[in-house]
């Protein structure tokens, strides 16, 4: 049903004769781990599952899964930077913008790459990272949040609706560069999708919006991810030093 | 909840009355899980109960995943 892909940081099985081997080679307990990477992949994909589990024909993302795994990629010393590769149709909004809350308070580097799509509630989540990063051909839809179940044909409803939206749009515009009324001119625009409000932004055009900081793939994400994890390391460096001084 | 989803609503919960997935829990080396068994002792793990993070990080315990569980009868 729900498929996240991600590298293992370190299976507790066969690590204590390693270490112990350590110990009496090098005279430490851990040496830097050979074929273990210090990123740490996170794929969001299809639907974005949150209350509600939705029927087999779905493929979903379940954010109980993905919020433990920003916890422990958070917690994990040998983990230094996240990597979030999107190609998501929206979901739910609950769950969405705790996805997105998660990846912006990381204190880790992150980067998304935008691959495919990053529709709806993928928004948010595209633009959660410290860089934003989507593929050429990678498109955006921004369109406004609809109400399903029951309606009731009053004030209120739309009081509520507008509510709603107004994280999505407040959570987008303070994390990119995009301004309130062009995001708003996005999400209300008619004559752009067929059947629906909204525009759906490509590649190139996400970036001219301010919407994502750049286009390009996954080499230029993996290079951006990576100078962030040395500038961490040396301002960390630096402070260290600073103290002993 | 809100859905905020460029597929069509309609499309998303196609199948919703008619689906009633039988859902069980079950421990697996001290990770609690829920699981749909498929036949036989395998299951496809629906989500962990676990509140270790680390385990979230473990592939072989990624929702989707088939294990093989066996009952352990020594505890009853």
């Amino acid at each position: 049903m729900a498929e996240t892909k991600q590298q293992e940081p370190a299976t507790e099985e066969g690590k204590k004769n390693p270490a112990l081997e350590n110990i009496q080679q090098l005279g430490q307990t851990s040496t830097p781990p050979t074929g273990e990477s210090n990123i740490f992949c996170l794929t969001i994909i299809g639907q974005v599952e949150g209350h509600i589990v939705l029927p087999p024909q779905n493929k979903t993302t379940k954010y109980e899964h993905i919020i433990p795994q920003l916890v422990a990629a958070e917690q994990n010393p040998k983990i230094e930077g996240v990597m979030i590769i999107l190609n998501t149709v929206g979901g739910d909004v609950e769950a969405g913008l705790a996805i997105a809350e998660m990846i912006s308070t990381l204190s880790k580097p992150t980067v998304t790459l935008v691959l495919g799509g990053g529709h709806s509630i993928g928004v948010p989540i595209a633009v959660s990272a410290n860089y934003s990063i989507i593929a050429e051909t990678a498109t955006m839809t921004i369109h406004p949040i609809r109400l399903n179940g029951l309606v009731i044909g009053v004030p209120q409803t739309f009081e509520y609706l507008d509510k709603m939206q107004e994280r999505v749009t407040r959570f987008v515009t303070k994390h990119s560069h995009v301004s309130e009324e062009k995001f708003k001119e996005l999400m209300f625009k008619t004559g752009e999708l067929t059947r629906d409000i909204g525009t759906t932004v490509i590649g190139a055009d996400a970036v001219k919006y301010g919407l994502i900081d750049q286009v390009g793939g996954i080499g230029e994400a993996i290079m951006e991810l990576n100078q962030r994890i040395d500038e961490k390391r040396k301002a960390a460096m630096t402070a260290a030093n600073g103290v002993l001084v | 909840m809100i859905h905020y989803s460029i597929v069509p609503l309609d499309d998303i919960y196609q199948g919703m009355d008619s689906f009633s997935p039988n859902y069980m829990e079950i421990t697996v080396q001290g990770v609690t899980m829920q699981v749909e068994p498929v036949g036989g002792f395998q299951a496809r793990i629906v989500r962990l109960h676990s509140c270790n993070p680390q385990d979230y990080l473990n592939t072989r315990y990624a929702p989707g995943t088939m294990i093989t569980y066996s009952p352990d009868l020594s505890a009853t």
